[in-house]
């Protein structure tokens, strides 16, 4: 009581141990002492350990994930070269079949040609044996049909007799 | 009194004493405001001291915190729902961090150590005034996150299974906060009341289980103004069809 009196009078400190409820509340805040970090710390504790466990895990991974970008990567590179090479390949390949082709092409048109030539004389002299031979059968007809007007006995001697004439000079 | 052989102090108890401060026209009730500093300061000391040192293994302060900030965004997500319970999460959790230290401490500091001129010092969230402070900003809040999320259809709300819901969504509004404050400052206020009752009456030992209780039911106020308060959002910002 003598606490309160004095104390009315502005901001002081009250030292009463049973008003105070001292006592009751070291007695509680002991118990939570005692109890919760138990509790607590056990919770905690087991979060921070799944939480390591993921992290672990993860990096795990990581490393997991890195292992096989690198392993691709090496794969990339030789496929690359591999298609690189084939390009070349394929590169020179191309360039012999077109000389190749081109040089085919080359002989097959001076073939043609040649040949086309060739068709053409022998056409010309084909064409000009059969007029000769035309010729030489109208100059027959012709020959035949003014015969029998013009051989008389007379003629047919002189004819005769020239022709024995010209075999001597021949 | 006088046929008593021994002076037995009367047991002394009063509630409604304040220490008044002068502010203005106002007249606040100092010791809650002391009392509330000194709760936001331990607040901001735990908080600031557990996440200066950032480390990728969590020990200690750090875990603490972030189990807590786990409990609340699960409390929030539960609540509030997947799209939008990002952005109460703050507020959500700092409801539950203030009420709940504001409990303990009100149930674990020897405050009566300390003697004011008038009133005395105890959790913040004894006094109606607290309560329903914290009460309102809920229910500017879940005004607030319906009015963003929804524009001028949250009022369909109001109406939602019949019209013949409107009065009592209406009603629903203000005995919403109502509730909140009353629920929290009086389940305090009974805690201390009844420590400080059994303390006149049995100085030692039977104080102790009701303590424990006391800190128990704080506790469990803490989490249900939070829940409520996520529950008030998350009803305002959920989509009927």
């Amino acid at each position: 009581m003598t606490s309160m009196m004095l104390a009315t009078e502005g901001f002081g400190l009250n030292l009463d141990l049973f008003e105070t409820n001292i006592l009751n509340l070291a007695v509680v805040i002991f118990g939570l002492y005692k109890f919760l970090p138990g509790f607590l710390g056990s919770m905690l504790e087991r979060r921070r350990s799944a939480i390591l466990s993921d992290l672990k895990d993860a990096e795990e991974r990581l490393l997991e994930a890195e292992r096989s970008l690198s392993i691709a990567k090496e794969e990339l590179a030789s496929a690359e070269e591999k298609a690189s090479q084939i390009r070349k390949d394929c590169k020179t390949r191309a360039e012999a079949i077109r000389l190749e082709t081109e040089k085919r092409t080359v002989e097959e048109m001076a073939r043609i040609k040649q040949g086309a030539a060739s068709d053409l004389n022998a056409e010309a002299s084909r064409v000009s044996a059969q007029l000769r031979r035309e010729a030489a059968l109208l100059a027959i007809d012709k020959a035949l049909a003014t015969l029998p007007g013009k051989l008389d006995k007379g003629a047919q001697e002189k004819y005769l007799s020239q022709t024995i004439k010209n075999m001597g000079t021949d | 009194m006088g046929s008593l052989p021994f002076f037995l102090p009367f047991a002394e108890l009063e509630v409604g004493q304040h220490l008044y401060w002068q502010l203005g026209n106002l007249r606040i009730h100092g010791q809650v405001f002391m009392t509330s500093w000194i709760v936001i300061g331990a607040l901001l000391v735990f908080v600031i001291a557990g996440t200066k040192k950032m480390e990728r293994d969590p020990r200690g302060l750090q875990n603490l915190l972030e189990f807590l900030w786990d409990y609340i965004r699960d409390l929030a997500r539960t609540q509030i729902g997947e799209k939008v319970y990002r952005d109460w999460m703050p507020f959500i959790g700092t409801l539950f961090l203030f009420i709940f230290v504001s409990n303990w401490g009100g149930a674990l500091v020897p405050w009566r150590l300390i003697h004011l001129p008038s009133g005395e010092l105890g959790a913040p969230t004894a006094d109606i005034n607290t309560t329903v402070a914290l009460a309102l900003l809920v229910s500017l809040s879940y005004f607030y996150a319906g009015l963003s999320n929804k524009g001028l259809r949250y009022f369909e709300y109001y109406v939602h299974p019949t019209p013949i819901m409107l009065p009592f969504k209406i009603v629903e509004d203000f005995t919403k906060p109502l509730s909140l404050s009353f629920r929290l400052f009086g389940n305090i206020l009974a805690d201390e009341l009844v420590v400080a009752v059994l303390v006149f009456l049995v100085p030692l030992v039977l104080p102790v289980p009701v303590m424990f209780l006391g800190l128990f039911t704080s506790a469990i106020q803490a989490l249900i103004f939070a829940t409520l308060a996520a529950y008030y959002i998350g009803e305002a910002v959920e989509e009927h069809h």
